[in-house]
């Protein structure tokens, strides 16, 4: 069937099935435990008070939206019960208050997009999702210190069409998917970027949160009366709390401040090809010290040709449906494609001095790793780089949507991002033993490094037919042990999906999850905001 | 489903009977928005925005670029890509209420059911 086929079948299919939420009239989603259908409803009712009727979402149809994930979830664990949209903080404080009340828990979301890690579901069953992408005011901007202050709703293409029709020379920094994403929510949820600002939680000053009691509470120099520094000084007083609200669920953030670069008069951005899988110790030993002495200042993508093919080509352009992803046929599309094994993308950013002079040594270094430093003039329109261009300099695409039509039209993806110190061994060992259980299960190694400045996360792009139920089941026991494998290895990830949130709290231990509780149970006894969250409970 | 649950109408007897009232929401819709097409003012929440600019900045970044089927010049009724739209399809994720409030999905859907083929658009 061609891709016109597919789309009218689709829609057919999704009719006939129901709506692809697990959640029907004869299976109706599960309410939180110990919650009555009366809780729910008294809560769901008071929202509509606090919000209006039509932002009120709690029946099949309305809450499909929320519901579609690409991480596998067999069970159908990730299904909310409803939504509840505020356009302001005073709103949310209601909110949360009513969910007291009834102890009905919510999962705040900002936009609800962030694709391979479960999108707006929620961790656990019976939450009513947070939906706060109607709050999206763009409050602040300031142009001589490169400064904004966000509400979660704003999206990155929202902000960068803010600073564009306003002639403000600032850039952005977006993830993957940034124009559907939130600055907000990428940032508390530790994402990464790809300019010199690409970790993106560095680059947060100051926020606003509706703490579990309904209490707004600022931090850092945000609750000094008159500070003009909330947005220019991180730190504060005391204890630093920012962190507290990242990767958690001890508050609602409802404002965030954020710096952003300035223009640079000259970008240039750089591909260094490397012709063999094995090489992938020798261009980590080669980046390293440029990361570490800044000299490539931003956060370098190292893709795999896999990964690269996976965004504009299909599994079977490369081999036939059910066969191996062989070395050999993966090298002869790559080739075709002007990729090699190995693309590693960095750029130069300054004035024309600086980076005339920066150049000679990069390109010195890793040319002598054996790789081909290749630029603008030699990639022309080439697709990948073009890519990776427009994302080095903070501009918006959505190129890596194209991974979910890798293998069959179901759209599965869940991200496996281990981190490791940046070190060839270790990401020869971690690119061994990822192969070895990927396959182990069916499924490629769709895979890249992102080298920061001295850490390395892996992104493995676990991708599967969402389509066939006997796949994803095997995608879920094949992220679950490379979770743990890698986990015994000392390699555990920096973010994960609401598929197996818990599981990778299991791999930083019991004394940090007893602690993280024991903030949970202090500061938000009735549990309401969103359970599961990073394995708390 | 849950205590909240109205009756509804299935899937598609839900598309047949969007068919019917839809290009009457979408006239609606345009007209209505007409006077809030600005770009976005600092300390106030997005405005609506045209079909155009939904289209540049969310279904263009992938329909006809490499990543998604081209929608443009085909026909596809108005109903059909509101569906889409709020369930996702296949790899394309749902687009919430939030996201693409009503009214301005109403006006995209006419607009890609009545639009003509780009030819700068490809897909792969």
């Amino acid at each position: 069937m061609d891709r016109r086929g597919l789309l009218g079948a689709g829609i057919l299919g999704a009719a006939s099935l129901g709506l692809g939420t697990g959640a029907s009239a004869k299976n109706p989603a599960p309410l939180a435990p110990g919650l009555t259908k009366a809780d729910f409803a008294g809560a769901m009712k008071a929202f509509r008070g606090v919000v209006g009727t039509e932002w009120v979402f709690g029946d099949e149809e309305a809450v499909a939206p929320y519901a579609k994930v690409y991480v596998p979830d067999p069970a159908n664990r990730h299904v909310p019960v409803g939504a509840v949209c505020p356009e302001t903080v005073e709103q949310v404080q209601e909110i949360v208050r009513i969910a007291n009340t009834y102890r009905q828990p919510l999962w705040p979301v900002s936009t609800g997009k962030n694709m391979g890690y479960g999108m707006a579901a929620p961790a656990t069953p019976g939450q009513v999702v947070l939906d706060m992408k109607r709050m999206n005011r763009i409050l602040e901007v300031d142009t001589d210190l490169g400064t904004c202050l966000l509400e979660p709703g704003v999206t990155y293409q929202q902000l960068r069409d803010y600073l564009t029709e306003n002639n403000i020379p600032l850039w952005i920094d977006v993830p993957t998917v940034g124009p559907l994403a939130s600055p907000v929510g990428n940032t508390l949820d530790r994402g990464v970027g790809y300019t010199p600002y690409g970790e993106h939680f560095m680059f947060q000053c100051g926020m606003e949160v509706v703490l579990a009691d309904g209490q707004v509470m600022r931090t850092g120099m945000g609750s000094i009366k008159g500070s003009t520094a909330w947005q220019a000084f991180k730190w504060g007083y005391g204890p630093y709390l920012d962190g507290l609200f990242t990767q958690s669920n001890f508050g609602v953030v409802t404002k965030m401040g954020l710096w952003l670069m300035p223009k640079p008069p000259v970008y240039k951005p750089f591909m260094v090809r490397h012709a063999e899988m094995g090489d992938v110790s020798r261009i980590i030993e080669a980046m390293r010290p440029l990361r570490v002495s800044n000299l490539v200042a931003n956060c370098n993508l190292m893709m795999g040709a896999a990964y690269q093919l996976a965004m504009f080509k299909r599994r079977n352009e490369i081999v036939p449906d059910g066969a191996l992803l062989d070395e050999v046929s993966l090298k002869k599309a790559a080739k075709a494609n002007g990729l090699g094994m190995w693309n590693t993308y960095f750029a130069l950013y300054g004035t024309e001095q600086t980076v005339a002079a920066v150049e000679p040594i990069i390109r010195a270094s890793l040319t002598a790793s054996g790789g081909e430093v290749l630029t603008s003039a030699e990639m022309g329109d080439n697709p990948w780089f073009h890519h990776h261009a427009t994302l080095m300099e903070g501009g918006l695409n959505l190129d890596e949507i194209g991974l979910l039509r890798w293998r069959g039209a179901g759209g599965g993806l869940a991200w496996f991002a281990p981190v490791a110190a940046a070190r060839g061994i270790e990401a020869e060992r971690q690119t061994v033993l990822a192969r070895e259980i990927l396959e182990k299960y069916g499924f490629d190694y769709t895979a890249a490094y992102a080298i920061g400045w001295r850490d390395l996360h892996h992104i493995i792009a676990l991708l599967f037919d969402k389509s066939d139920a006997e796949q994803e089941k095997k995608a879920d026991a094949c992220y679950r042990e490379l979770v743990t494998r890698f986990g015994a290895q000392g390699w555990a990830s920096y973010r994960t999906g609401v598929n197996s949130m818990d599981l990778v709290a299991q791999q930083y231990g019991e004394v940090n999850r007893g602690f993280n509780a024991k903030i949970k149970h202090a500061i938000d006894p009735n549990g309401i905001l969103a359970p599961g969250k990073s394995g708390i409970i | 489903m849950t205590a909240e649950t109205p009756p509804r109408l299935s899937g598609i007897e839900e598309v047949v009977m969007k068919r019917k009232i839809g290009p009457m929401l979408a006239i609606g819709a345009l007209t209505c928005a007409a006077p809030l097409l600005a770009g976005q003012k600092l300390g106030e929440v997005q405005p609506l925005r045209t079909p155009e600019k939904i289209y540049a900045t969310t279904c263009g970044y992938c329909h006809g670029r490499n990543v998604g089927p081209i929608i443009l010049g085909r026909v596809l009724p108005a109903d059909t890509v509101k569906y889409i739209v709020r369930h996702g399809q296949n790899g394309m994720p749902a687009f919430r209420p939030t996201e693409i409030k009503p009214s301005e999905l109403d006006a995209l859907a006419t607009w890609i059911e009545k639009s003509t083929a780009r030819s700068g658009e490809h897909g792969q």
